[in-house]
């Protein structure tokens, strides 16, 4: 049996990881579950646990004039009820596992679990979402696609905790979300698309494509968005090919008993061109 | 009581349910109770070479083949499935021994302290593997439980003279059942005698496999069913093994011994439905009218043959669907592979057998262009037509009323010819499918096999007991059943008792399948109950006894297939619509109309609850459950990757039922368990091929699926 | 570790490896078996219990995490006015067959009616969507919830 620590508040959390390197905990909903066992046993942890879902320092949500900066335990359901939380991530949150969960469930687990199929993965990545990263004494930001490096990896040191995710204040006018799943409701993705754009004077100012569940890690790239940046429609209508081979060359899912490659692979090319032509040039007119 | 029987009241087990206070079998506790854990085969098919046992610490058992006191087979239709393996396995999961103890951390240190030495030896996974067989056969020498052959008016003559031959192949794949509790049993043994409590539906399939198993008297056996959370045939045959296990631990520890498998074991390790392959050749007249049809029904049966012989056989009476074919040849072979057992679910061999026929009565009426609906009324059978097995249909078959009911319900016919002027933008489907469920065991069997016997008690008190074998899985046996005793004897329903069985009370009223317990156990109570009533006031104490009569006209050759291979038939017509989305191929249900013939309702609400259940589960084995086998291991293992409807899939359904009476039923009742289940795959199937215009030819239908099929015709 | 909490209304204790799950707890320290078992994994729903109002899937919460919270399971809840409620509404609408899931759904009912005392059926839909029936098929629950809002007028 493996020490589990519940400490009074934030610093001593912060000590206690720095002398046991122990594995947080906020919510569970991930843990409980890889490390479950016969029913009656406590779950299967190698090293000691450390309970940080009731630290009030990690829940909160603050504004600032740029940026809003989520608490890492703030749990999925507390940020539906929130006024100040964007439409786009709401809308994501929402389609999250099912209400039980979301009553649990964290947004710094989700993100720190690093599952490619991370349902809050995507919308966060196309928001340019930074994740606060804290141990004694020291402090670090860290764009969240620097954060997370692979299937269940990230960059998280072992005695720091993941406190908060700061999203930058911006507004699109055009934003579209498709999970795919087995079933509408409480399964897992199979592959998630998120678009989100700015139109301004019937051009591109701004736009973030991202892809879940279709490689190692959630895919964005950059360089793609920047040849739609400042098109109109019609210019927008002729780099459809072009933009679809980018990210089909970057796009690579795999086979597992949820889905397959060719049906991952060609339905998130779909989403792709679905939202440059009927989402965004249609809204462009 | 007054008014229709099927007028519905509160179910008599609604309060101890919600509120919880129900015991299931897991919340059972004994006085210094053992755990016991499974050690399963990691191979699909394997020589035991030996076994490394660890040492056991005191108050710790290994229990194994060497613990069974009788005859080591659970007793099924053949005994081929040893409780534990002795030395060979023949599929992943298959269970070898037990460990046994008091604490849970030891025992799983021990299991994992046991090695196996496996030998393995050439496996069989697939239907196709099975019949080529290029390797040892796994049961009897061409490696089929069962292969059967059925010929109607002269199949040959008829393809000779076809002015067209239509070929077609469907495939249905596994379902697992997804009871909400997992199975579990808990063994005592206690002055000689062995007691199992478990979740199972039919305590004396259990009582006659421990008999067998541990090889005593039948008097030193006692099987108590506890509150069941849900079986649809999953707790048919399966919990006979398990109840071996519980006894032989039991005995050996001197203990009572729990089992209780966790969600991942119960789908790996438990029964499914049988994937099949069903091939339909067609022979066609000048006036596009079906003359001849040629059926090949082949299904993966897995390692031990349980079930398989007459599950096959329900899916080979059903080859001709609700429609007058007069030449026919069905073949059908269930196969053994070296997967899990397959074995009883919810229709029992129809599901598979109908979508098929179904979906080639579409794709014949595709093929000679006519409207599929039409199609299919124009060979729809009629009251007097014979069956496959040379049957009459001696009862009214209301088909075309049913279905006149049914397309206006929906509005099917505007629907149809709108949604097949393809428009790409939005993809909408509807579709229609006509069935039926051959109501109890196939053939004579209820009086060749069952013999069901049923006992009414009259209490001092004035109080009415139901002493049968028969079991409440949440079906509603409990209400109605009572139902039927309190209005014969004209005493309120509250005055009739019915508790869970225990094989030391009741006689053996056969088992809880086959959609057979309304029908053949209701009416034996209603005769039982008219004869208390005659006796009533003959003494404080009276008691009343009624063995099984089969009705004078059935006529049944058990080794042929001649004959009426059901007492009587419940019928349903159902319609979906759909719409597909053109970017993801994802199927969205709009709506669910269904018509059904099953006798007298005894509760209408309880009937309601069947229907919908039961279109649910269908749209699902339709839909989203996907279910693998890769090299002999189930791929999706857990309800998170074994998906299955939630709230949020279906839209409500409005189903009707059809007034209509059997004689040797209950007030009239025939049966309506299963029959909902099996419409729900054809219609949702019709209605994406109407949307898409693609033949569908295989059920799940799976977005997948259906991008690969649109990219393949395009 | 001692860990504290309001159980049903009453303030309990119990001495345990913290990271045991709370439906082991509650099952087997307070032998409340009417919070179940269907898969182990927060799917199925069989193990809803009410934190602080909230569902909540008791199969994957360490109790060590419910430390001070507000705990109600069935046994608790159906003592009350609301639960009455619900179960005559189950019963006028035939939403108990098996029954190994309903007091799940009935727990998670009070959740969303406490919020929203007159729901639609997509509201009850949703509310419910995390709760697995494969009995019913879903329509009958729908329909009880409904009832319960009508007929428990005032309670929530």
């Amino acid at each position: 049996m493996v020490r589990a620590y519940r400490p009074p508040d934030f610093q001593s959390a912060l000590t206690i990881m720095r002398e046991n390197r122990a594995i947080p905990l906020a919510g569970g909903t991930d843990l409980m579950v890889s490390r479950r066992r016969w029913s009656g046993l406590s779950p299967f942890f190698a090293k000691p646990v450390l309970f940080i879902g009731h630290l009030e320092e990690i829940k909160r949500v603050e504004i600032d004039i740029t940026n809003i900066k989520i608490g890492s335990a703030c749990s999925l359901a507390s940020l539906l009820e929130h006024r100040e939380i964007p439409e786009v991530l709401k809308i994501v949150i929402s389609q999250m596992a099912t209400p039980a969960i979301r009553n649990i469930g964290t947004l710094g687990g989700n993100i720190c679990n690093a599952s490619p199929a991370g349902d809050a993965l995507p919308v966060l990545y196309a928001m340019d979402a930074s994740v606060v990263l804290q141990r004694k004494a020291e402090i670090r930001t860290l764009p969240i696609e620097k954060f997370i490096t692979g299937p269940g990896e990230t960059v998280l040191k072992d005695d720091e905790l993941l406190t908060s995710i700061i999203i930058p204040k911006k507004s699109y006018n055009v934003g579209f979300y498709r999970k795919v799943g087995t079933r509408q409701a409480n399964s897992l993705s199979k592959l998630s698309f998120q678009g989100l754009a700015r139109i301004e004077e019937g051009k591109i100012s701004d736009i973030r494509i991202s892809f879940g569940a279709v490689a190692m890690t959630v895919i964005r790239s950059r360089e793609i968005e920047e040849i739609l940046i400042e098109k109109s429609g019609k210019e927008i209508e002729k780099l459809i090919p072009e933009v679809s081979s980018l990210y089909s060359a970057v796009i690579k899912p795999i086979d597992d008993q949820r889905s397959n490659i060719r049906y991952r692979k060609t339905i998130s090319l779909k989403l792709l061109r679905y939202f440059l032509r009927t989402v965004l040039i249609s809204k462009i007119g | 009581m007054k008014g229709k029987i099927g007028k519905s009241i509160k179910k008599i087990d609604v309060a101890e349910k919600t509120g919880g206070y129900a015991r299931y079998i897991a919340d059972m506790r004994f006085e210094s109770m053992l755990h016991a854990k499974t050690l399963r085969s990691s191979k699909p098919r394997a020589k035991i070479k030996g076994i490394d046992i660890p040492e056991i610490p005191q108050g710790y058992y290994i229990v194994d083949r060497n613990d069974v006191p009788g005859k080591n087979r659970v007793k099924m239709i053949v005994n081929d499935q040893p409780f534990f393996a002795e030395d060979v396995v023949n599929y992943i999961g298959e269970p070898i021994l037990l460990v046994v103890g008091p604490d849970k951390e030891k025992i799983i240190k021990i299991l994992s302290e046991i090695k196996v030495y496996y030998e393995a030896v050439k496996p069989v996974f697939t239907i196709e593997e099975a019949e080529k067989l290029n390797t040892t056969p796994i049961y009897g020498e061409d490696n089929c439980f069962a292969d059967y052959e059925i010929e109607k008016g002269d199949p040959d003559e008829a393809f000779g003279r076809a002015a067209k031959i239509v070929e077609n192949e469907y495939r249905t794949g596994y379902q697992e059942h997804i009871y909400l509790e997992p199975q579990g049993m808990i063994g005592i043994y206690e002055s000689n005698r062995v007691t199992v409590y478990g979740s199972m539906q039919c305590p004396y399939f259990v009582k006659n496999a421990l008999i067998q198993g541990l090889g005593w008297g039948g008097d030193r056996i006692r099987v108590v069913q506890t509150t069941t959370g849900g079986a649809f045939g999953g707790k048919e045959e399966y919990p006979s093994l398990i109840a071996g296990h519980v006894a032989f631990a039991a005995v050996k520890a001197g203990k009572p011994v729990r089992l209780i498998f966790n969600r991942k074991e119960d789908i790996q390790a438990t029964t499914k439905r049988h994937p099949s392959i069903i091939r339909l050749k067609t022979a066609l007249d000048d006036h596009k009218k079906i003359i001849a049809t040629d059926v090949d029904i082949k299904m993966d049966g897995g390692a031990y043959s349980g079930l398989s012989n007459v599950v096959l056989q329900r899916a080979m009476f059903a080859a001709t669907g609700v429609y007058n074919i007069p030449n026919v040849r069905v073949r059908g072979r269930a196969f053994a592979t070296n997967n899990v057992p397959s074995g009883a679910l919810r229709g029992f061999g129809g599901p598979q057998a109908f979508f098929a026929i179904e979906m080639n009565m579409h794709a014949l009426a595709d093929h000679v262009s006519e409207d599929p609906l039409d199609f299919k009324i124009k060979h729809m059978l009629k009251k007097g037509d014979h069956t496959v097995t040379g049957g009459v249909l001696r009862q009214d078959v209301k088909l075309d009323e049913m279905t006149d009911m049914v397309l206006g319900m929906s509005d099917y016919r505007k629907k149809y010819d709108e949604f097949s002027k393809n428009d790409d933008q939005v993809l909408r489907g509807i579709g229609l499918s006509l069935f039926y469920h051959g109501c109890a065991f196939t053939g004579s069997g209820e009086k060749d096999i069952i013999k069901a016997e049923v006992k009414l008690k009259k209490r001092e008190d004035g109080k009415v007991l139901i002493l049968i074998a028969n079991v409440d899985m949440g079906q509603g046996a409990q209400t109605t059943l009572r139902k039927i005793v309190a209005r014969t004897l004209c005493i309120p329903v509250d005055d009739v008792i019915y508790e869970n069985p225990d094989t030391d009370v009741v006689p053996d009223s056969g088992p809880t399948v086959a959609s057979r317990t309304v029908m053949i156990v209701g009416f034996l109570l209603d005769k039982a109950a008219q004869e208390l009533k005659a006796e009533w006031e003959k003494a404080p104490e009276v008691e009343v006894h009624k063995v099984y009569e089969q009705p004078g006209y059935i006529r049944w050759d058990q080794e042929t297939f001649e004959g009426d291979a059901y007492p009587v038939y419940s019928w349903g017509t159902n319609v979906v619509e759909v719409e597909v989305d053109p970017v993801t191929c994802e199927i969205k249900v709009k709506g669910i109309w269904g018509v059904y013939d099953v006798g007298t309702a005894i509760d209408e609400r309880i009937i309601q609850g069947q229907i919908e259940g039961g279109i649910s589960q269908g749209l699902g084995y339709a839909t989203i459950e996907v279910m693998n086998s890769k090299d002999g291991k189930i791929l999706q293992d857990s309800i998170t990757d074994y998906i299955i409807p939630c709230s949020m899939y279906f839209p409500g359904i409005e189903s009707k039922l059809i007034d209509s009476y059997y004689e040797y039923g209950p007030y009239g009742a025939k049966c309506a368990g299963e029959l909902p289940f099996i419409g729900a795959a054809p219609a949702l199937a019709s209605a994406v091929q109407n949307a898409l215009n693609v033949q569908i030819k295989r059920i799940p239908v799976t977005p997948e699926y259906l991008m690969e099929t649109a990219e393949g015709e395009n | 570790m001692k860990i504290n909490f309001i159980l049903n209304g009453k303030n309990v204790w119990v001495e345990t490896d913290p990271l045991k799950r709370l439906l082991d707890v509650l099952r087997e320290d307070f032998g409340l078996t009417g919070v179940k078992e269907g898969c182990g994994e927060g799917e199925c729903g069989t193990c809803t219990v009410l934190i602080h109002g909230k569902i909540a899937y008791s199969c994957i919460i360490p109790v060590g995490a419910a430390d001070h919270a507000e705990i109600m399971t069935i046994e608790g809840y159906r003592k009350t006015e609301r639960y009455k409620a619900l179960q005559d509404a189950f019963a006028e609408a035939g939403s108990v067959q098996c029954g190994f899931c309903t007091p799940g759904f009935v727990l998670a009912a009070e959740s969303l009616l406490r919020e929203d005392a007159r729901p639609g059926e997509t509201a009850i839909r949703e509310a419910i969507s995390g709760n697995l029936c494969r009995c019913t098929g879903y329509n009958m629950i729908v329909e009880g919830i409904k009832i319960a809002s009508l007929k428990g007028k005032g309670l929530w």
